[in-house]
């Protein structure tokens, strides 16, 4: 069984080929500035070398089609036929409250996305893209999406619910729904694995922390708080999103400065977070970089960082009444070892203790890295939304035979 | 009809005639929009200073958190400077905004006509001249229509759509088409009539309230004040026609004064006065009130 990967933004298209029998990667690749001139194709077969190839891609589907043909491509390739592609897979951004999990691409199931449009103006309009796009070059196959939102769905009320008028929620969903799903529920799984523990029986804490940042509170081995919003503008600081901030404060800065909704949204999501602080960069490696010089911007970007992060694990610990795994992915999770550090220095009155040295060491797998001493378990898990898509894309697949 | 596609448009590819305000902002709009602008000017230092207007407008945008640096190197590589018509061939879509001067744009347009293919439409920005009478100088007229937007144009959410005598449905349905899902505006139709809807109607406020100003009813401030808080404009009148331009204002009544031949349309004396001073408004630095060089209110 092969199942092709898809991440459609607005112009650009990233594919992953996986074998599910070993759930090996067979190609990945990226096609970069579709509907601009000299469009890039950037594909990597797995054992083989890179190619790059620069033509004129004006739409989604003839990107697809490009990446069809060098899946099959005789040098290139790792198919002999476009045949043996027995699925596809989609990342779709939201699935707002009718996709409580991964599903069978229908009719329905496409005005439905159709309709979330509203709610996520910038990424489900390129999904459905690559939605048709490959409906296009592949008409007889299987095809499924995935949401960012999907796993957050079991959020109880309490939770999910703003303390606004219910009549927003009504008429508009006003609400929270929380993102990086895929990527939450892969973590907290692998994490479980790792510990050779049953999900059910764990707390747990994931952090999801690249250039976007969230975090999900785990009991029971479903999500039941998580720290993005309705829009991935909530909780946490990030590389140029400001995360939780007094609302009165969009009115009253819109008024000073005479900024219209767009400028606004802008200013919060653009040119916020880390960013604005250290006035140079939305990079923790040159935030952390600075801090070492002794650059006092820099380090304050740190210090806000570092600290509305440890804010947010305390909340989830008091949220699910106690932790038993706090976990660490994607890219700045994955790879500041000095975050996980200052973070986890300061959780002591949880009883969190963790190893320097077994916290500095770099790999690609999930690992350990609190002291045996340690009442909570800290681990470092590098996350796989691809893979998740692909597995959800077999099942999915299997049981419609 | 011969030679339109049944398809409809791509548009990718846009062309802009006159470097103005009016042509600034709509390349500037274009371009982040994602589409490729072809800006024609006559002149290289024209078109290098349009260009710079540009890059100015951007920056202040920039300085107000609407875009990011990486966002602005983006749009400005979206616009490229043209000193020929010929260079127009390839474009899915021309848009004139040279200014309000008929046998100029006549002829702006017979040279288009000849260097775009007969399926590419060809729009014209005016705001009160005969849609019909430019697509006059033209072999296929019916692919000529209006496209009025309103300054400042990334800000404004309309635009006139009008319609010439010969402009064909299909032209109109594509350029429907255009602003409301390419350009991301609210279109409305509007059949031809000099003035359209936007300037008949905000003209004859102006005038109106350059009346009340010179019978000596209120004054300048509390003109403006009564329009702006009372019926939430965001300009009052006088203000408005200070951004405008006084002679454009001026020209824009003299126009409609003709064609309707109507009393309610002549220019008041006031406006007249100050035209012939040389006080033309924001670009002036003075008008019925007084501006800095960034167009702020002193």
């Amino acid at each position: 069984m092969k199942v092709l990967v898809i991440n459609a933004g607005s112009s650009s298209l990233k594919y992953q080929l996986y074998d599910m029998t070993d759930e090996s990667v067979l190609a990945k690749g990226l096609v970069e500035r579709i509907g601009m001139d000299s469009s890039i194709l950037t594909h990597k077969p797995t054992g083989k070398e890179e190619v790059t190839e620069v033509s004129d891609i004006l739409e989604h589907t003839t990107a697809i089609r490009k990446v069809l043909e060098k899946l099959v491509d005789k040098e290139h390739g790792v198919l002999a036929s476009i045949d043996e592609i027995d699925a596809v897979g989609h990342r779709v951004v939201h699935g707002g409250e009718a996709f409580k999990g991964s599903a069978l691409i229908t009719v329905e199931a496409k005005s439905e996305i159709r309709r979330l449009f509203d709610l996520a103006p910038l990424h489900n309009p390129a999904c459905m893209m690559g939605i048709q796009a490959a409906e296009a070059n592949l008409p007889n196959v299987p095809q499924t999406v995935v949401f960012d939102t999907a796993f957050h769905q079991t959020m109880p009320e309490k939770a999910y619910l703003y303390a606004i008028p219910k009549v927003l929620y009504k008429k508009h969903k006003v609400r929270r729904y929380g993102f990086h799903g895929t990527s939450h529920e892969y973590v907290s799984k692998t994490a479980a694995e790792f510990l050779e523990r049953k999900i059910e029986d764990l707390k747990i804490i994931t952090c999801h922390i690249g250039n976007g940042a969230s975090l999900t509170a785990v009991m029971d081995g479903v999500s039941v708080d998580t720290s993005m919003g309705m829009t991935p503008l909530e909780g946490l600081i990030m590389g140029t999103r400001s995360g939780d901030l007094d609302p009165a404060i969009v009115p009253f800065v819109m008024n000073k400065e005479e900024l219209t909704i767009n400028e606004v949204n802008s200013m919060l999501n653009k040119h916020s977070g880390l960013l604005a602080i250290s006035g140079s960069s939305s990079d923790m490696r040159d935030i952390t970089d600075g801090m070492a010089e002794g650059e006092p911007n820099a380090t304050l970007a740190f210090e806000m960082y570092e600290y509305r992060l440890r804010k947010y694990i305390g909340s989830y610990a008091a949220a699910m009444n106690g932790v038993d795994v706090i976990v660490f992915t994607a890219g700045v999770g994955e790879n500041s070892a000095i975050v996980r550090e200052k973070v986890c220095e300061n959780l002591t009155y949880l009883g969190v203790e963790i190893d320097k040295e077994l916290n500095n060491i770099r790999s690609g797998d999930p690992r350990r890295i609190s002291t045996p001493n340690s009442k909570v378990e800290v681990l470092v898990v590098p996350t796989n939304e691809e893979l998740v898509i692909a597995r959800d894309t077999l099942r999915i697949v299997q049981e419609m035979k | 009809m011969k030679g339109w596609s049944e398809r409809t448009m791509n548009f990718k590819k846009i062309g802009v005639i006159g470097g103005g305000t009016m042509g600034q902002g709509i390349s500037e709009m274009l371009a982040a929009k994602g589409l490729d602008v072809l800006l024609v000017e006559e002149t290289t230092e024209k078109l290098n200073h349009a260009y710079s207007m540009i890059e100015t407008s951007l920056d202040k945008q920039l300085e107000k958190w609407a875009i990011t640096k990486a966002e602005k190197k983006l749009i400005l590589n979206k616009i490229h400077k043209v000193t020929h018509f010929a260079e127009l061939g390839t474009c899915d879509m021309v848009i004139e905004t040279i200014s309000e001067d008929l046998n100029a744009k006549k002829e702006v347009f017979k040279q288009l006509d000849q260097v775009c293919p007969s399926n590419i439409i060809l729009a014209s920005n005016t705001s009160t001249l005969s849609l019909t009478e430019i697509a006059g100088s033209t072999m296929y007229p019916e692919r000529v229509i209006g496209m009025h937007f309103i300054y400042p144009v990334a800000k404004i959410n309309l635009v006139e759509i009008i319609r010439g005598l010969k402009t064909s449905e299909s032209t109109f349905e594509e350029t429907k088409r255009f602003v409301d899902e390419v350009v991301d505006k609210h279109g409305i139709m509007v059949y031809e009539s000099p003035g359209f809807v936007t300037s008949r109607i905000i003209c004859l406020m102006i005038n109106e309230a350059l009346h009340v100003l010179g019978e000596g009813v209120a004054t300048a401030e509390d003109i403006d004040d009564a329009m702006r808080i009372g019926y939430q404009f965001q300009y009052g009148p006088l203000e408005m026609a200070d951004r405008f331009g006084l002679d454009s204002v001026l020209a824009a009544l003299e126009r409609m004064f003709r064609e309707f031949g109507e009393l309610k349309y002549r220019p008041s004396y006031v406006l007249k006065k100050m035209v012939r001073a040389g006080s033309l408004g924001v670009k002036t630095g003075e008008g019925f009130f007084k501006y800095d060089k960034d167009g702020d209110r002193i």
